[in-house]
């Protein structure tokens, strides 16, 4: 069941880790987010906050997906079945990003 | 103060896309905002920029906050105490 | 299922006793306690203190006490053992229903059907990034122009 879940998400390019979270667990990590509890607690509060958010135009959910740009790295959040699938992917390009 | 910063949200929304734009303090108060970003959003905003942040342990590298839809992205990033939320539509 | 005390034979006596001796000292209790601690050997009036005090004692536990020995004398059939057991059973479904619904409502919305397409998909433009950053420096953000912007208040 978990390679099902996890099969895709090795296949993102330039990934170096993932999480998959359910109700509050862990069910699957690798990388460098393997048994990373305290990022998966914390991205959970971060959608959860997220979903939280009304816009004008309407669209609802307000977001498909969630990233939280670092500059050498992203964490890129989605919700799917109950579960929050989580992918850490390093900037292919190196850019100099947001200071 | 205000002056400045109205100059600069008026400024911001004559960007190409760009349909709202927000400045919030680290309570969450709004300091300014234009288009489809404001007051009520004023809270969540300061939140997720802060909940971000616990992502890290290098205070230097703040983290942008982007909610990505099909019709386009909220971009949120803390600046010192004062937290800044672009809203983007697709070109 | 024994009961220490029957507030039936003892409670009313019980009240009396503590209205007769409280009133006249009409002190705190903690105020008795230390005069009856300082003269229990040389004073007459210690024992009444003492008596004062065990008697309040007394009659705070006796309306504590919860009494069942009524309960236990009306006696109750095998049947209607049952029945209430069956009823606390509904209730208590009743109850742990209603709660899952409460712990079910904060469920998450499904935001995707392919979330490993989602997550692969292009990352947010750098050029829109920069927009955000940009956007803090100038008037809010950076140090300088803050300091600047309290001189001119």
């Amino acid at each position: 069941m978990t390679a099902a879940l996890t099969q895709g998400l090795e296949r993102v390019p330039a990934q170096a880790g993932y999480l998959v979270i359910s109700d509050g667990a862990v069910l699957a990590s690798s990388g460098d987010l393997e048994n990373d509890e305290h990022t998966a607690t914390v991205l959970q509060g971060l959608v959860a906050t997220a979903l939280g958010l009304r816009l004008p135009l309407g669209h609802e959910p307000p977001f498909r997906r969630l990233s939280v740009v670092f500059g050498e790295h992203s964490l890129l959040v989605t919700v799917s079945g109950q579960k929050l699938f989580v992918v850490k992917r390093h900037h292919h390009v190196q850019e100099p990003v947001a200071v | 103060m205000e002056g400045t910063l109205e100059q600069h949200l008026e400024e911001t929304m004559k960007s190409p896309a760009v349909v709202g734009v927000l400045c919030t303090d680290s309570q969450g108060l709004n300091l300014g905002c234009r288009g489809t970003l404001s007051d009520e959003h004023a809270g969540i905003i300061s939140v997720l920029a802060q909940q971000a942040a616990k992502l890290t342990s290098d205070p230097t590298d703040t983290p942008v906050v982007c909610l990505e839809s099909d019709s386009g992205n909220i971009m949120i990033q803390k600046h010192d105490s004062i937290t800044v939320a672009v809203h983007k539509l697709l070109s | 299922m024994g009961c220490c005390y029957s507030s039936e034979a003892e409670a009313s006596d019980q009240e009396e006793e503590t209205k007769r001796l409280l009133e006249p000292a009409a002190s705190p209790p903690n105020k008795v306690l230390n005069g009856a601690e300082q003269s229990y050997h040389n004073l007459p009036s210690a024992r009444t203190d003492e008596q004062a005090m065990l008697s309040s004692i007394l009659a705070k536990t006796a309306i504590n006490i919860i009494d069942v020995s009524a309960a236990d004398s009306q006696g109750m059939e095998q049947h209607e053992y049952m029945d209430r057991a069956r009823q606390y059973s509904t209730r208590l479904a009743m109850l742990s229903n209603n709660l899952t619904h409460w712990k079910k409502l904060p469920l998450l919305p499904s935001l995707t059907n392919q979330p490993h397409q989602v997550l692969a998909s292009d990352p947010v433009p750098f050029a829109d990034l920069q927009q955000v950053s940009r956007a803090g420096l100038s008037p809010c953000g950076a140090p300088q122009g803050h300091i600047l912007i309290l001189e001119e208040q």
